[in-house]
């Protein structure tokens, strides 16, 4: 990026707005009613063209909006549209490449604000009002500059799973300093949890290896294991994180067992993780400086609730996560699947067991939260183990119990395929008719029947007899309320992160540099996580790339003029050091005056509230600014 | 034809759709050149053709517009429309691609995007881009947020007549124009080539796709898109308003008799959208989608469709065996009834067939690079890094390498950017050893 000049005609140019009203492609016009806005604003004094089109987010619609800046017509502009959070860059951007300062731009929300919310006539007079309000503060905009500042050339991932191994490896291989940072004694994360993966078969422990090999090897990474973000400060290119780091908080001799001295760095541990280095006996704490952070605190597995398909009431039943690792363990090939020392001729599998809840029909959990969400991976890998016992032992008898079966990946529907080949038998269950696990009592030797109301048979009811009942549980979020909470992240309604934008900003977080990568975000599978990952990496990349960020200049800026140096801005700001009183000579007399850190400067405005003297103001969003707005939105009808 | 001139690039991407561009943006962000080769008149892809986007229910154009525009006017990114790769072949450490630029018959350089040849063009022709329900002239601008807006004349349909010629302010119609070839010489290369939807004809028990009233999905995006041909949703054959629509689902997905074992992933999202759109615009109508199982797998995927249920569209489990034409332009399906009924039928004024998707493009003869048994680019790490092809330098995005939502498509592409820069560092770096 070039430095941009501030046009010296713009500033002296007293407001010629130029208002420019989207359609959205009737997201906006099938409830507003666009011309009448655009006639409406043509009244306003200081406007001087109105326009609208389908979509101004287009080439079309910027080309627009540059022809006029160019041609001299007009020097404030207006744009009213869909949320700024979709596309503000898009029209500063387009204002910068017609040669004028981007902040002379004012947005006027009329989708979310309006359209999506409002109908009819209500609709359209709420756009004019916020429009016209969006004008009356145009004309008061003067031009202003990015406020840069250099970049750490640092990433800090969080979480050492497939995805913090994958984004910080990426990294690393940029060229860019990394701090992992990982909770637990050891790097793998929840993939180590499992022991191959559906379709390809590749073991988890080779992949897991393979990768925290390579971050162990690679020199610009450094690993922090049983480590927790405890303070975060700071802004994008400029965090400052307080990292703890203490002996982990499990049992003392499964800790000796795994934390031998006869362990080598980049040892893989089935079901435990890599082995990166001993344990730490005593807690220290250090800070880290760093430009960007990655987020990849991932998932836990779903645990049933107690009598939930009689789990933890009856020990026939277990979690797919447990039937992994029991199979893993026991290897043993015959006739029949042996699971804890007892011989299973038939075993059923409940799908969407902690997944797909529907309110009113599934009990919430003890916080009141529901798991609407499908959790992606469990049909895959259920159909791999059902598949798998099929073939190495095939006096076992396996019954699936779905509602759907979501096979939706590359190689998945062949498991399916497969599985049906091998003689699973499928049942399909209403999620309002959930299958019931109960105790048998008849003399057939299977301590479970599992009733389920078959909708595949036209509705039969249908009990199987089971040694072994699996409950394929889904993914939850892991509990970050912590770094939610210190980064003010937003979280969405199914507990995950939540991006900026799905598809615009699909890996990033709204506060700047913070990005997400994995199953903190949604449930995925290994391939998905590390996509997700490289995206993440790629953004961190591009931001430090340049050296420096620039941060937004809407800061306080003190008039010298008014100040008389009381001090009150200093004693409200919210942000320490963003606000100073300092000594300065003022007609020969030495006195304090209030003076502006722009990089800590939160833009809050709770200096302007308490200034007696009106001598401090918000860039790009001044009293004055705001007092036009209100004016212009109170005013009649005739003149909005 | 022997190439007229040479290019060198950090990255060439092929295919300038949504998968493409994502790419090309996140390499040029960290100050790489990237070429974008795209074969059609305009980038965009297949999501710049669609209405509006599952689970959000974002207006597609304000998703892609923006991207398409960033792209477009990205100081480290050179698009090249209309253009055709005919060979991409590794070259010690050089990947070399040939091009043919296809004529526009129109000179980009000169066309200023008036659209006076257009309105002046005596020929109509039907517009494909508009699911052929409405036309389009002979000399045109392919659709309104095209990128770039470069006219160009379809010879097929052109009369020769001279009207375009003679109202170009600009002296840019070329009849003359010849197909031009060209070198892009690049470090790495992202395949970004998409997919394409499955063909209906192909299927004997649908009919071939010549029932009336019967449409393909792509069809239905233009009939919701908010600039489409009729301004609303309409039967095509007869211009009813439907009040009895059916989606089709795995129609060209998990369907052997078509080759089409895979899931194509997108299709239950798209028609539960399509659905929802349908019930905003035609409150009253009844719409059922037959599936076989509905796969809400993303992120807001099941919410979103467990507020379709909510709303009233009907879901019914069974895969339609055969459809007929019914009386007074309706359309008749023959499906298994699991809530009891057994074999049965039903009418619909209006049925769409959600077609699934197949490769966009096919390396064989062109590139060495391999695809798997389903015909799609094979990635050789899937689970680790999953842009990865067997062809050294390249990587692979998107639909290119099997079937994917825009969600996903785009994440990919970010992740065959990083793929990318990484190949190129190492690059560096080896060059460095060296030197």
């Amino acid at each position: 990026m070039t430095d941009k000049k501030i046009d010296n005609e713009t500033t002296a140019a007293k407001g010629k707005v130029g208002v420019y009203i989207c359609y959205c492609g009737g997201n906006i016009s099938d409830h507003v009613d666009v011309e009448k806005v655009r006639e409406s604003m043509q009244n306003i004094p200081g406007v001087q063209v109105a326009r609208t089109d389908m979509f101004m987010c287009s080439d079309l619609g910027q080309e627009m909006i540059m022809q006029d800046l160019q041609s001299g017509t007009v020097d404030r502009i207006v744009v009213a549209s869909c949320a700024p959070s979709l596309h503000e860059t898009t029209f500063r951007s387009a204002i910068s490449r017609a040669g004028a300062n981007p902040y002379i731009y004012e947005h006027a929300n009329i989708r979310e604000q309006v359209s999506w919310v409002h109908h009819g006539d209500q609709a359209t007079d709420k756009a004019i009002r916020l429009v016209a309000a969006a004008t009356a503060k145009a004309k008061g905009l003067k031009p202003l500059e990015p406020i840069r500042m250099e970049a750490r050339q640092h990433v800090t991932v969080i979480g050492g799973g497939i995805a913090g191994l994958r984004a910080a490896k990426d990294l690393a291989d940029c060229g860019v300093a990394v701090a992992l940072i990982e909770k637990s004694p050891f790097l793998g994360g929840q993939l180590a949890q499992l022991e191959r993966l559906a379709p390809t078969g590749d073991p988890v422990a080779d992949l897991i290896t393979e990768l925290a090999g390579q971050v162990l090897d690679n020199p610009n990474i450094t690993v922090h294991i049983c480590s927790l973000v405890e303070t975060f400060d700071g802004y994008v290119g400029n965090f400052t994180l307080g990292v703890k780091k203490r002996p982990p908080e499990i049992d003392r001799e499964k800790l000796a067992s795994l934390n031998p001295s006869d362990r080598t760095p980049g040892e893989f541990i089935p079901f435990t993780g890599v082995f990166t280095e001993s344990i730490p006996a005593h807690a220290e704490e250090f800070t880290i400086e760093t430009g960007v952070v990655v987020l990849a605190t991932g998932f836990k597995s779903y645990t049933p609730r107690r009598g939930e398909y009689g789990y933890a009431e009856f020990p026939e039943v277990i979690t797919l996560p447990e039937l992994i690792r029991s199979m893993a363990e026991n290897k043993s090939a015959g006739k029949f699947l042996e699971v804890n020392g007892q011989r299973i001729r038939s075993m059923t599998m409940i799908h969407c067991v902690g997944s797909r809840q529907i309110p009113g029909i599934h009990p919430e959990d003890e916080s009141g939260n529901f798991n609407e969400y499908c959790s992606r991976t469990c049909c895959s890998a259920t159909l791999d183990a059902a598949g798998t016992i099929r073939q190495s032992y095939p006096e076992t008898r396996v019954f699936e119990l779905y509602r759907d079966i979501r096979t939706y990946g590359r190689g998945q529907e062949e498991l399916y395929e497969q599985a049906a080949k091998n003689k699973v038998v499928f049942l399909r269950f209403e999620a309002d008719e959930s299958p019931e696990v109960v105790r048998s009592d008849d003399s057939d030797g299977f301590p479970l029947r599992v009733k389920v109301k078959d909708v595949l048979t036209f509705g039969e009811e249908v009990e199987v007899p089971a040694d072994l009942v699996v409950l394929v549980t889904g993914m939850e979020p892991n509990n970050v309320s912590e770094l939610v909470d210190m980064m003010k992240l937003p979280v969405g309604p199914d507990r995950f992160l939540l991006e900026v934008h799905p598809k615009l900003r699909p890996v990033e977080l709204p506060v700047g540099g913070i990005m997400l990568a994995g199953t903190c975000q949604a449930p995925m599978d290994a391939g998905e996580a590390c996509s997700a990952a490289a995206a993440a990496a790629v953004k961190a990349a591009a931001l430090l790339g340049r050296g420096y960020v620039e941060l937004d200049p809407f800061v306080a800026e003190v008039d010298l003029e008014k100040c008389r140096g009381s001090g009150a801005c200093v004693e409200a700001c919210l942000n320490e050091g963003a606000l100073n009183l300092v000594e300065m000579e003022v007609d020969g007399e030495k006195v304090q005056r209030a003076q502006v850190t722009s990089a800590l400067c939160l833009g809050c405005g709770a200096c302007v509230a308490v200034c007696s003297e009106n001598a401090i103001d918000i860039n790009g969003w001044t009293l004055k600014q705001y007092e036009a707005m209100v004016d212009m939105i109170v005013a009649d009808e005739e003149t909005a | 034809m022997d190439a007229i001139f040479e290019l060198d690039f950090d990255a060439l991407i092929v295919g300038g759709g949504i998968a493409g561009l994502q790419a090309a943006l996140d390499l040029a962000d960290q100050d790489f050149q990237v070429a974008v080769v795209e074969k059609d008149t305009s980038i965009g892809g297949k999501m710049i053709r669609l209405s509006k986007v599952f689970p959000t229910l974002d207006c597609s154009s304000c998703i892609t517009t923006p991207k398409m525009s960033a792209a477009a006017h990205h100081e480290n990114i050179t698009i090249f429309t209309y253009c055709d790769l005919t060979s991409l072949q590794r070259d010690g450490r050089v990947l070399t691609a040939a091009i043919t630029q296809r004529p526009r018959y129109v000179d980009p350089d000169k066309c200023i995007g008036c659209r006076l040849c257009e309105y002046n063009c005596p020929v109509y022709v039907a517009d494909k881009e508009e699911g052929g329900f409405s036309a389009r002239k002979a000399a045109y601008i392919p659709f309104s947020n095209a990128i770039p807006q470069i006219a160009l004349i379809d010879v097929e349909n052109c009369m020769l007549c001279g009207k375009c010629e003679e109202v170009c302010p600009t002296q840019a119609v070329d009849y003359f124009q010849e197909p031009e070839n060209f070198t892009i010489r690049a470090k790495t290369a992202v395949l970004a080539t998409g997919f394409e939807l499955t063909p209906v004809e192909n299927k004997q028990q649908y009919g071939h796709g010549e029932i009336p009233n019967v449409i393909t999905s792509l069809q239905m995006e233009r009939l919701l898109a908010p600039h489409g041909p009729y301004n609303r949703v309409l039967r095509p054959a007869d211009g009813m308003e439907p009040d009895a629509i059916a989606f089709i689902q795995c129609a060209g997905s998990r369907d052997k008799s078509m080759g089409i074992p895979y899931c194509s992933r997108v299709c239950c999202m798209y028609a539960i959208k399509q659905a929802m759109l349908l019930s905003g615009s035609l409150p009253l109508a009844d719409i059922t989608i037959y599936y076989m199982d509905i796969r809400a797998f993303g992120k807001g995927y099941e919410q979103f469709y467990q507020n379709a249920k909510a709303m009233g569209i009907e879901f019914v489990k069974g895969k339609v065996a055969t459809i007929d034409a019914g009386e007074n332009g309706s359309v008749t399906l023959r499906y298994e009834d699991q809530n009891g009924a057994g074999v049965t039928s039903a009418n619909h004024d209006m049925v769409v067939l959600s077609l699934g998707m197949i490769p966009g493009w096919n390396p064989e003869g062109t590139c060495p690079v391999s695809t798997a048994a389903d015909r799609f680019i094979h990635t050789i790490r899937p689970k680790i890094a999953p842009t990865l092809t067997d062809m050294e330098g390249v990587f692979v995005a998107g639909a290119a390498a099997g079937p994917k939502d825009i969600v996903d498509t785009i994440t990919e592409a970010g992740a065959a950017a990083m793929e990318a820069a990484k190949y190129m560092a190492a690059m560096e770096t080896a060059r460095k050893a060296v030197a």
